[in-house]
Formats: structure tokens, sequence, C-alpha cells
């Protein structure tokens, strides 16, 4: 099995590209791979606690915890994430905050790395 | 190289696309990329499905859009499952577009 | 001892979105990622502009004077005196018709000894198929 390193810089809300790699994510957990998660800019609106689900919007902070339980690691930047009010007392239990060269360690001995940057 | 490039809308604003060389490439539709395996134009295929390329289509993508029923020939559909099975097994690096 | 090669490829304009901005902070945070790994293990950031995203680097931008914020010029000026390696496609340049003399080609003013390459694609090509993994924005 290999690691899977996954960069999405995309919104919570307002955008689908969070829902298509949490979903891809999930589908990689499931075949025995390893993943780390990268949430960066506006994807960090991901790591806030207290989320409420909408029909209407994307809600996916129950299948992160779900994920997260089945071995998901996932970090916020910390700097896009405190830029947008989001600071650690309201962040999700065991969703991390780190640096940007995180992701790029991250990416160090990953066998794959999936990034959704620019929209 | 092996890549494979995930297109995520049907009207691209970079035309990165067109210039990327690789001695294998698959184009995985995605997102409102799937419009690709389905729309015709004018009675015409998207011209993306000229490329010399594998076709994927996200099968989830496809039936949320209600696209399920006329996907063209040259595209496979694939579960989420069958594209992590891609990326490990078939291409060693991914693009965004 | 390893070292772990990323492409990062700028295809958009700066300044609506903040595609630009993450892709160089990114990139400059391979000059940190050291703290993670084991001794003389490495990241390396090579930066091309492509298409649109060689607009990127046009001169004299005025971001932090208009909007308080570091410029995508302040950016790949920082990029060159961390010695990043940073291409801009000549074709596209040509397209816009913008020439070594109208983008940000050097950070001397910081003493940094690296410049900005303009190359042709086929030259970015070979980069994509060197580095490890490709990080598109």
């Amino acid at each position: 099995m290999g690691k899977l390193t996954i960069g999405c810089f995309s919104s919570l809300v307002g955008s689908m590209s969070l829902d298509f790699s949490v979903k891809l994510a999930s589908a990689a957990i499931e075949k025995g791979h390893k993943v780390d998660f990268w949430v960066s800019g506006n994807a960090t609106m991901l790591s806030i606690k207290g989320q409420r689900a909408f029909k209407d919007y994307s809600a996916l902070m129950k299948p992160v915890q779900e994920l997260m339980g089945k071995g998901l690691s996932i970090t916020a930047c910390e700097a896009c994430a405190e830029a947008r009010g989001y600071h650690k007392d309201n962040t999700i239990e065991n969703f991390k905050r780190h640096s940007m060269d995180w992701y790029l360690a991250s990416a160090f001995d990953a066998d794959r790395v999936f990034h959704i940057g620019g929209e | 190289m092996k890549l494979a490039v995930f297109v995520s809308d049907y009207r691209l604003n970079v035309d990165t696309l067109d210039r990327l060389k690789a001695e294998k490439l698959g184009i995985i539709l995605v997102q409102n990329g799937v419009y690709h395996a389905t729309a015709k134009e004018n009675g015409a295929a998207s011209s993306l499905l000229n490329k010399s390329a594998d076709f994927y289509a996200l099968s989830d993508d496809l039936e949320t859009r209600g696209l399920s029923a006329a996907v063209n020939s040259k595209v496979k559909v694939i579960s989420y499952g069958d594209i992590v099975d891609l990326m490990f097994n078939e291409y060693d690096k991914n693009v965004w577009l | 001892m390893a070292t772990t090669k990323l492409g990062f490829i700028v295809q958009r304009t700066p300044y609506k979105s903040e595609n630009t901005k993450l892709a160089l902070t990114h990139a400059i945070s391979s000059q940190s990622v050291e703290v993670y790994l084991n001794d003389g293990d490495l990241v390396t950031a090579d930066i091309a502009f492509v298409g649109d995203g060689v607009l990127n680097c046009l001169k004299n931008q005025k971001a932090m004077e208009k909007y308080g914020l570091t410029s995508t010029e302040s950016h790949i000026k920082n990029c060159l005196l961390l010695d990043l390696n940073v291409m801009v496609c000549k074709e596209d340049l040509d397209k816009f018709g913008l020439s070594e003399n109208d983008i940000v080609m050097d950070a001397e003013e910081f003493g940094a000894d690296m410049t900005v390459k303009v190359v042709p694609f086929s030259e970015i090509t070979k980069m994509m198929e060197d580095v490890n993994h490709l990080l598109f924005f």
C-alpha cells in the first residue's frame, strides 16, 4: 500500500472540490493507503468546529471526523486559518495546524501527490 | 511520464492541457468536466475526446448531473476507488485543471 | 539522504484569487521543510509560469501601495533570493508581446545570484518530467 498526499485550496462552501477530495481520501483509505490531507487558503474553513449540516451546503465535518477515526491525517495551513480568524481554540479536535512546509514534508515520502490548486 | 490529468470544468480557462506531453496520458473527467463525456454541441462530441489519451469519467459526478445515460463510447465510467487505482497503478503524476 | 522534487506550475493571473500567492509561498516553504525531515533529506521546488500565468511576472507591481499586500513580483524576488529555479515560458511572453525587459528577471537589490530563466515550453516539459510530483495552480 502507498501514501497519498492530498492538497486542496478550495473553500468548504462555494466549491465542491473539497467534497471531491474527501471522497477520494475515503476511497484511498478503504483500499488501505495512508492519506495525508493538507488544506490551505479557503479550504481551511474545513477545520472549524461547530459546522452545521444543511442540505444546501457542503457538509464535510462528519465524514472528515469519521475518516480521522480510520487514520486520516489532516492538517490546516496555520497562517491561512489565522488570516481568516480561524483560531486554534475553534479547530476540530485532532485537526492539526502547521506552516506550509508541512505539506512539502508530507510530499517528501508520498507515493502520489494530488494537488487541487488554482480555481 | 505517465500523466493523469483531472479535467474539472467544461470550459477550461487555461490552455495547458493542449500543451502537456506524456508518454501515457489519461484524462479523468470529474465535476463539470464530465460534460465532455456526454455533451454534443451542434451535434458534435467534445473536441477534448479527439486527444490521444485514455478517457475516464467519474460515475458519481455523471449521475449528480443527470448524465449517466449517453456517455461517449471513448469514455470509461469509473468510481472513486477506480481513480485511486489509476493514480497508484497506471500513472505516476497527477494534474488538476 | 534523498531528495524529492516538486514542480509548481502557475497558469493563471494574479490577485483576483490567492492562486499565485499560495503557489509561491508554498514553494518558498521548501526552504524550511528540513525541520520535518531527516538530516540530508531535501524537498526542492521548481516554479514555471505558463499561459496567462506569465502575467504574474510583470515589473512595477504596486500591490503593497494599493492594497497593502505583498506583490507577486516581491514573491518572485524572494524565490530568487532563496535560489529557487524560476522559469517563464517564452512562447507565452511572445504571445503577449512581452520581453525580458517587461518582467522581473532578478533580485539584485536583495543580493540574489539566481535569475529568472525565460525558456521554451519544451524546457518546462522537461522539468515536469524530471520532478517527482506536479502542483498546478
